[in-house]
């Protein structure tokens, strides 16, 4: 669990390491500019922490030397930084990035939790229902799809389904479903307008889940079934239905619960792809469109932030087997 | 003292005339009959190999059976619906769909073959060393994986691909399929580095092990001739089973503008202005797509045949 700090560590210098290479001591704009003295130059990347060691510019980038001195274990002004919520700001806009990402996050979330939701909900009696009629048409049936639903690539799923419910169901005149944004943007709030935007993209990110789900689902609920408590439950003449619903499924959920665990840090970065072809307005939508404009700090912010998430969701989903499964623990 | 009459009357006779006994099989012959056995998965190969073949005979195909190259810009065709002189129809330039989507197999196909290969150098050479050597070079090693993939890796790629970095005298450019593997691979060697590692942790205690070691075997030989015949089998079967993923990451790139870039036509770039095609061209939507899922579904039913043929116990 300790491993998690030179994670976090690592994570933010690689980052920062990219950025510094690329775009690292350059003003944008300044050096083309003719009437610019070079003194001017000079003071502007003196006053952006330019013309200082790549080391401290990363910790100045962390923000140490500022918590530091507000310490009182070492003078002088120094900028704010990751570690109190400082990620940069934009090039383009200029605007500190976490404001950004702090007002999409929500919508990603939404996105996100909406899929991992309708995912667990449909592959867990999928998965039992292929596991008690194992070998019949409908268990061969949804082992094709969720084979089939490996390859499927998300961003075409998202055109067909776009295809179908929004162009075709509006040309026959039936009432169809919105192809992009998370809201109209003239209706104000209104929640049955959010969800109607939130059908398609949650379905299509849930397919992925869904999956991969039924099929665990599927092969947890046989290996319970074969289980000798199982032969006991049923050799004591306890009814099937209640063997089943009672006595496997919950054993049978233990290990899925543990694979949707490992879903945790996708909450933030699963749905980047979906965000784009629907134009959903998350974090993903807006590091493509900030990628696209050249505003290296505000990906830079973006990724460091997901980054840091997807260490910090690891984490949490280590203490909470720790939490279910005492049988799991850490030396 | 034993007396070696009595020990051979005791002993079974193991000289049974006739008896059928099977010649010794190798590990690999024994596996390549039963990948032989599967047929979903020889299936699969063939039609993998199959794409292989027609994707290397894109310029054949196009001088002799299409009649059409993949930049002939015809603007009195543009959206035709697919007919004699065009299999497939035409896109918004009135290019040739069918020759479109075979050079998109090259360069789809290029990548996700280099790029599976660059990630097994990379993760297999990074897992062979930390699991052999252990230490602090392997906690080095693995924890700058677990950085690697603590970054999540649609971002990593969003950046690499904006970035476009130089590695040591390599300038990564997104215009080139060669690069777009490397950058791909870069992102997705991890996964494989950690999983030969665990292999190569499970071999090397082994008795065969500590005796090559025992006569004076040196690490080379036994990493080489020893370790790496064993997690080979393992290699193979995860990157064929990556090839699908890759496939399906390359796609994505080039569909969102930051892979190939047009006029080069790749399966994923044919599909960047597929929303506007909705209400006259549904062909220009459905059909690269349907290629980009027909190959990545052959590719993982012939990876899961491996698994399959190579380790049998691992059967689902």
């Amino acid at each position: 669990m300790l491993a998690t700090i030179p994670t976090l560590f690592g994570v933010t210098s690689i980052s920062y390491f990219l950025i510094w290479v690329t775009a690292g001591d350059i003003v944008p704009g300044v050096e083309i500019n003719p009437y610019i003295k070079q003194e001017d130059i000079d003071r502007i990347r003196h006053n952006l922490g330019l013309d200082q060691p790549f080391w401290l510019q990363y910790l100045n980038w962390l923000g140490l030397p500022n918590l530091a001195q507000q310490l009182h274990l070492i003078g002088g002004t120094w900028p704010k930084g990751i570690l109190e919520g400082d990620f940069g700001r934009s090039l383009v806009d200029g605007s500190p990035v976490i404001d950004h990402i702090v007002e999409r996050l929500p919508n990603t979330l939404e996105l996100t939790t909406t899929a991992i939701l309708i995912g667990v909900l449909l592959a867990i009696p999928l998965g039992v229902t292929g596991a008690l009629r194992r070998g019949s048409k409908i268990d061969h049936a949804l082992t094709a799809m969720s084979v089939a639903g490996v390859a499927v690539p998300s961003f075409w799923l998202a055109l067909i389904l776009v295809l179908v419910f929004s162009v075709q169901l509006r040309a026959w005149g039936l009432p169809a479903l919105p192809s992009s944004g998370a809201y109209s943007p003239l209706v104000g709030f209104d929640p049955l307008d959010r969800l109607s935007h939130l059908v398609l993209p949650a379905l299509v990110l849930s397919f992925g889940y869904l999956a991969i789900w039924s099929r665990f689902g599927r092969s947890s609920m046989l290996e319970v079934l074969s289980q000798d408590y199982v032969r006991t439950a049923r050799a004591k003449g306890m009814s099937e239905r209640r063997v089943v619903y009672i006595h496997a499924l919950r054993n049978a959920v233990i290990p899925l619960v543990t694979l949707i665990g490992l879903e945790l840090p996708a909450l933030v970065s699963g749905g980047a792809v979906v965000e784009i072809v629907f134009g959903w307005p998350g974090i993903g939508r807006f590091a493509l469109d900030r990628a696209f404009g050249h505003d290296y700090t505000a990906v830079m912010g973006i990724v460091t932030f997901a980054a840091i998430l997807v260490v910090l969701g690891n984490l949490l989903a280590d203490i909470l087997y720790a939490i279910l499964d005492p049988r799991v623990r850490y030396t | 003292m034993i007396d070696p009459a009595a020990v051979e009357v005791a002993l079974p006779r193991t000289d049974v005339a006739g008896t059928a006994f099977r010649p010794a099989q190798s590990y690999w012959s024994e596996s390549w009959e039963r990948l032989r056995a599967n047929r979903v998965g020889m299936a699969a190969g063939g039609l993998v190999l199959l794409m292989v073949a027609i994707a290397a005979a894109a310029p054949l195909l196009a001088a002799y059976v299409v009649h059409h190259n993949p930049f002939g810009i015809d603007l009195y065709a543009t959206f035709s619906p697919p007919s004699g002189a065009h299999w497939l129809g035409t896109d918004e330039d009135g290019r040739d769909t069918l020759i479109r989507l075979v050079y998109g197999a090259q360069v789809t196909l290029t990548v996700a073959f280099l790029s599976v290969t660059v990630s097994l150098l990379v993760g297999g050479t990074v897992g062979l060393i930390a699991g052999f050597y252990g230490g602090w070079l392997d906690n080095v090693l693995m924890r700058f994986v677990d950085i690697l993939l603590s970054i999540p890796a649609i971002y990593l790629l969003i950046l690499l691909t904006i970035l476009q970095p130089k590695i040591g005298p390599v300038q990564l450019s997104t215009s080139d399929p060669r690069s777009l593997a490397v950058i791909i691979a870069i992102v997705s060697w991890g996964g494989l580095s950690r999983l030969v590692r665990g292999e190569v942790l499970t071999i090397k205690n082994r008795d065969f092990m500590l005796a090559a070691r025992s006569i004076g075997a040196s690490d080379l030989r036994l990493v080489l001739r020893h370790l790496l015949p064993n997690v080979l089998a393992v290699m193979i079967v995860a990157a064929s089973l990556n090839v699908g993923a890759i496939i399906i990451t390359e796609s994505i790139l080039d569909f969102i503008g930051l892979g190939i870039q047009p006029p080069t036509a790749s399966w994923g770039n044919m599909l960047t202005n597929a929303q506007t095609y909705f209400y006259h061209s549904v062909w220009l939507v459905v059909l690269p797509g349907a290629l980009i899922f027909i190959t990545v579904l052959a590719m993982n039913l012939f990876g899961n045949a491996l698994r399959d043929a190579f380790d049998p116990r691992l059967k689902s």
